[in-house]
């Protein structure tokens, strides 16, 4: 009797885990996010085209100087959420910002809405602090948008986000700097890491040989084994059977992405902790 | 004689269970040994980042406080709640190692619950003073205080998500047999239950001053 009540409690449990993920799996997927697919990405079809080929080549330019990622985005509506998740959840999933600065920025607009907002990557948020993001809000967009200019007042916008970072000329070229260098980090450490393979290799995998030869090995005499065509002795004076041929190297297989392909646009992995501020007009 | 030598001649059963054990142990990662120890790091990790979000709204409120004061001093009561709630709000510490406590958490989230109700209405009376509004004192602070709100509701969310990763590694397979076997003393950790501002519902009372 015990053990079916237990063998039930158990399969309510998985049950109701099983229920609990599909739930978190469903909130997740409420509200489906627009794909990322440039640097301007108009949903709702607000900015001419004109305006948005220039601030594609005026975002893509200031990344290449500052590996700061500015997105501008416009969506239809929000389909009844508040814009404040919804833009973290955007910011996250498109990963905007280089991964160690978290440097990016995001521009959203959701038209039906009426709800704008800049979302502010935790990289930027001493830089392009709240104040600094509501002040651009209430006095460039709000006035623009409300004339009817969805195109001016976001490439105004952008410029005045521009002008903030570069404001900090400083701290701006140190973060490119920083940038470069985790760049360049992986060339400089291919002599060390072919180092650490080949050394490793021959003398990690000798040992471990050493180790594992009895383990696994045929003994056939005292302190002599074969393992894998190999005799290894283990006595005082010399071992008779070198390993000649031992294949034991061990390649780490590690995938270096290179980061920068300057034609298709792709979040460098940043992420945001809800900085920036929001508004409406 | 060599240390390689006495190796050889001491080799045997326990020994050799020992050897393949330092050999596997790499191994055992993959079996979801790691998986507690690293969510529940994880939910630390947010849960330090809740705690700081609240302390930088606390830090804001005593300039929030004398900005007011200087405009509309006789909002006294609604000055004082917001101070009292403060106070009452910052003495409930929560470290870490408490956190699978649901008892504290719960008071510690009434307390800034408490908190964010006294500032609501101190952010309403505000609306009656155009000069306080315009001021640029209060934008900067409303700016922030904005800000940090929300970045309280984001932390709260990924603590939420990492609260929710750890219990389900204490009771799901792989990792439940590890929780058995190794981490006994190791407790689901409580999380948030509701949505902070929808605990507090304004009220609103027409005959209050008839």
């Amino acid at each position: 009797m015990t053990y079916y009540s237990r063998q039930f409690r158990t399969g309510l449990l998985a049950a109701a885990i099983t229920l609990l993920l599909v739930t978190f799996a469903g909130f997740a997927a409420a509200q489906p996010l627009p794909a990322l697919t440039g640097r301007v990405i108009d949903n709702a079809g607000i900015i001419d085209a004109a305006t948005e080929s220039a601030l594609t080549a005026r975002l893509a330019a200031f990344e290449d100087r500052s590996s700061d990622q500015i997105v501008v985005a416009t969506i239809a509506n929000l389909g009844g959420e508040a814009i404040e998740p919804y833009a973290n959840r955007l910011f996250r999933a498109w990963g905007l910002g280089q991964a160690g600065e978290n440097n990016g920025i995001l521009l959203l607009v959701a038209v039906e809405d009426r709800r704008m907002r800049i979302e502010v990557g935790y990289g930027l948020e001493g830089t392009l602090t709240d104040l600094h993001t509501k002040l651009i809000i209430e006095n460039t967009m709000v006035p623009a948008f409300r004339a009817g200019d969805f195109s001016g007042g976001i490439s105004q916008a952008v410029e005045d986000i521009i002008l903030v970072l570069e404001g900090n000329a400083a701290e701006l070229e140190a973060r490119a700097e920083r940038y470069e260098e985790q760049r360049d980090v992986w060339w400089e450490s291919i002599p060390v890491i072919l180092f650490f393979i080949l050394w490793g290799g021959l003398f990690g995998g000798s040992i471990l040989f050493a180790i594992l030869a009895p383990v696994f090995g045929r003994k056939i005499g005292p302190g002599r084994y074969r393992w894998l065509g190999i005799n290894v002795s283990y006595g005082s004076s010399g071992s008779s059977g070198r390993s000649s041929s031992s294949g034991s190297s061990w390649s780490s297989g590690g995938s270096w992405s290179s980061s920068s392909s300057s034609s298709s646009f792709s979040g460098g992995g940043g992420s945001s902790g809800g900085g920036g501020s929001s508004g409406s007009w | 004689m060599t240390a390689r030598s006495v190796m050889a001649g001491t080799i045997s059963g326990p020994m050799r269970a020992l050897l393949f054990l330092l050999a596997a142990a790499p191994l055992l990662a993959g079996c979801g040994y790691n998986t507690i120890p690293t969510n529940e790091e994880r939910a630390k990790a947010a849960w330090s980042e809740v705690l700081n979000q609240y302390q930088r709204r606390a830090d804001l409120i005593p300039n929030l406080v004398e900005t007011v004061k200087a405009f509309a001093a006789q909002e006294r009561e609604v000055l004082t709640a917001v101070v009292e709630a403060r106070a009452q709000a910052t003495s409930v510490q929560i470290p870490p190692e408490m956190l699978s406590n649901p008892e504290a958490l719960q008071a510690f989230q009434e307390g800034q619950a408490n908190l964010t109700g006294a500032l609501s209405r101190l952010l309403a009376v505000v609306e009656a003073y155009p000069d306080l509004k315009s001021s640029q004192n209060f934008l900067a602070l409303q700016a922030q205080l904005e800000g940090t709100e929300n970045r309280i509701a984001v932390a709260r969310r990924d603590y939420i998500e990492a609260v929710r990763a750890y219990n389900t590694s204490l009771r799901t397979f792989p990792s439940v047999l590890w929780a058995n076997l190794w981490f006994t003393d190791n407790k689901p950790f409580a999380t948030f239950t509701i949505d902070e501002d929808k605990m507090d519902v304004p009220k609103v009372d027409f005959n209050d001053k008839g």
